[in-house]
């Protein structure tokens, strides 16, 4: 079902969602710490559309395949405005998902450092970097990568539940978003019974559920067809405009970038 | 904390509902066969036990045995102090009986055997030995010159130590006596197999040919008198009642006549605990394999769930949850067969063992014993491959590394 088909029903229900997202951009820092934990500390709140969300610094990544070192990212440094919409371009093997998984949070660099709303993350241990991702940061993956046995109501509000949310908290906030994602009609379906398209759009609710500051795309549409490439993306502009959201998204295709603010290509692990 | 065990029985619960239906009834199925295998063995061995026990009561002890004062040979006054003991309500019935180690022979063979001088009508109320009376009939009262054989004497009828028996004797034969050594000619009116060794291996004759071999004729004198009781008596109360009685004879219960039974339970036991320890091993490496297949064909999904922000530990529990409800339900089934099914069963329908018929004897208590050291065993068994890959780097998990 594409955005264009949604129901009456879900166009109310996404409308207030619409009304809870936009607090994101005006959340105060009190709000953000109590969500993250005591232990991870929001140092600087995005005040604005504008301010700077997330900074590389410097990242070097290398990993080693058997007995060669393969210098991944070779000194990257970058910076990404809170509201702006990124597409990180490049060839294969240009290091494009090495650097969103640094700024992601699901990897660590062998040098640099990534600082995401003022918090050098360099410092957090990994379980502390595991509560940051819970409270802050978004992920959407190439495959999906839902939880098959959890339906999409249940693959959205596992994180929520995490955090420690009531279940009629985190119940309404799947039912909103999945609704908002034009999934309203599907909250007990498994991943098995859904197209492409359709996990995809779970996935975008799963990692759009607890309001993060930041979304990470992994090329969300390569597994999808031209038309459900489209809707999808159509659903990071929404979410980019309507709602502020900030966006990076990993693609190799110019007219996925076409959707984006800005663009950081890539080279053989460097800037171009 | 307690959200985080939420998600843990939540992740779990789903796995197990909506994961794949048949590994979970296989490995629910394994788990209630080393259940089984596990009380099986011990419910056979008590039954075991509870048969031998049986057999020294029924053929040859009673539940009591009175015994002459420390000291002296005989029991006096026999036949007054058996109407003592039977004036006691729990008292089925005695026996006074002569005893002695006799030497048979027949034709060529020769043995030592344990001869009893009985009153073969007061034998009937303490033992079972008229009914165990495989070829020939039983002893009556008026009976004298004859001779009743237990099958480990006689030879054939499946005795155990055929070699060392007579060899054959059979119904009719006439076999030579030789007691303190006097030697007397026995017609053989009947031979008995209780099934049980240590009865098997005796033979009975009048009371009155005893004491005629034993030159006491006419002095009311016994070298034990076995005392049956009403069926769940205790019989540390029996001695007591007949302590106070003023019974001043040794009073023994049969318990302490089952040296050699408690020897070869202990040997039993030992053997038991070493199918236990075997058992538990099987099952820990039984679920370690599931959990462990079940969370590589998971690895990606662990990933998932750690880049998502689920807490490694919360991973682990769930995993483990997973194994203890495979573990609990193989109990509660195994449990279940067993008290509601199996052990019934065998109590409607004996099985035949070499001692005799046996039936299961299934003890609630080892049952949870062994229903908790195969929880840990799941514990331990989930534990391990669970926190050695949700440990792992989380790229590496994503990419299925």
């Amino acid at each position: 079902m594409g955005n264009g088909m949604q129901t009456e029903t879900e166009k109310e229900v996404g409308k207030e969602f619409e009304k809870e997202f936009e607090k994101i951009g005006t959340e105060n820092i009190a709000d953000r710490k109590k969500e993250a934990g005591a232990e991870i500390e929001m140092k600087t709140p995005p005040e604005k559309t504008g301010d700077v969300i997330i900074e590389g610094i410097d990242i070097v990544r290398t990993f080693r395949m058997g007995e060669v070192q393969v210098r991944a990212l070779r000194g990257v440094s970058v910076k990404i405005l809170h509201g702006e919409f990124i597409a990180i371009m490049g060839p294969s093997g240009s290091g494009k998902t090495t650097l969103l998984n640094q700024l992601g949070l699901l990897d660590t660099p062998n040098s640099g450092k990534v600082i995401i709303n003022g918090i050098d993350t360099s410092l957090m241990s990994d379980k502390e970097k595991g509560k940051f991702r819970l409270h802050n940061l978004g992920y959407v993956f190439q495959d999906y990568a839902l939880l098959p046995e959890l339906n999409a109501s249940e693959n959205v509000y596992i994180s929520l539940m995490m955090q420690g949310r009531s279940k009629a908290e985190y119940e309404s906030a799947a039912a909103e978003i999945l609704a908002a994602v034009g999934l309203g009609d599907r909250l007990a379906q498994l991943p098995s019974k859904m197209s492409g398209g359709q996990q995809q759009r779970v996935s975008i609710a799963r990692a759009l559920a607890h309001k993060p500051i930041i979304l990470f795309a992994d090329e969300p549409c390569a597994n999808l067809d031209s038309q459900t490439s489209k809707e999808v993306l159509d659903l990071f502009k929404k979410f980019n405009k309507e709602y502020g959201q900030t966006i990076v998204m990993v693609t190799h295709e110019d007219w996925h970038a076409a959707y984006t603010d800005r663009v950081i290509r890539l080279k053989d692990g460097m800037l171009e | 904390m307690l959200e985080k065990a939420k998600v843990s029985f939540f992740l779990a619960g789903r796995s197990i509902t909506r994961g794949n239906k048949g590994i979970t009834i296989f490995t629910v199925f394994v788990l209630t066969l080393i259940f089984l295998q596990l009380v099986l063995f011990s419910s056979m061995l008590a039954g075991v036990t509870l048969k031998f026990n049986e057999l020294m009561v029924d053929f040859q002890t009673g539940n009591v045995v009175v015994e002459p004062k420390e000291e002296e040979r005989y029991i006096e006054g026999a036949s007054a102090l058996q109407k003592k003991i039977e004036s006691l309500p729990q008292v089925v019935g005695t026996s006074a009986r002569l005893k002695t180690s006799g030497n048979f022979r027949y034709k060529e063979k020769e043995m030592g055997a344990t001869v009893y001088g009985i009153d073969p009508g007061d034998e009937t109320f303490v033992t079972g030995l008229e009914d165990a009376v495989i070829s020939g009939e039983f002893l009556s009262r008026p009976d004298r010159g004859e001779v009743i054989l237990g099958r480990e004497v006689s030879g054939g009828y499946g005795a155990l130590m055929e070699s060392r028996s007579l060899g054959g004797v059979e119904v009719g034969d006439t076999v030579e006596l030789t007691i303190s050594g006097k030697t007397r000619e026995f017609r053989v009116k009947g031979i008995y197999s209780t099934l049980f060794f240590m009865a098997d291996a005796g033979a009975y004759i009048s009371r009155a040919d005893m004491e005629e071999m034993l030159g006491v004729e006419d002095l009311d004198l016994a070298h034990e008198i076995a005392v049956k009781t009403t069926e769940g008596t205790d019989e540390y109360e029996t001695r007591t009642a007949l302590l106070s009685l003023g019974i001043r004879e040794n009073i023994r219960t049969w318990h302490e006549f089952a040296g050699i039974l408690r020897l070869i339970e202990n040997t039993l036991g030992l053997v038991r605990n070493i199918m236990n320890a075997i058992g538990l091993l099987i099952a820990f490496v039984i679920i370690f394999v599931v959990i462990y297949v079940n969370i590589v064909n998971k690895k990606r999904q662990i990933g998932v769930q750690k880049a998502i922000g689920i807490e490694q530990n919360v991973i682990v529990l769930s995993f483990v949850l997973q194994a203890m409800l495979y573990a609990g339900t193989g109990v509660i089934l195994g449990y279940c067969f067993m008290r509601f099914g199996l052990a019934p069963y065998t109590v409607a329908h004996p099985v035949q063992i070499p001692l005799g018929e046996m039936s299961l004897k299934f003890d609630d208590a080892e049952a949870i014993n062994r229903a908790v050291l195969l929880f840990l065993a799941s514990i331990v068994g989930s534990v391990i491959p669970a926190y050695k890959l949700a440990e792992k780097d989380l790229l590496d998990l994503i990419w299925g590394k």
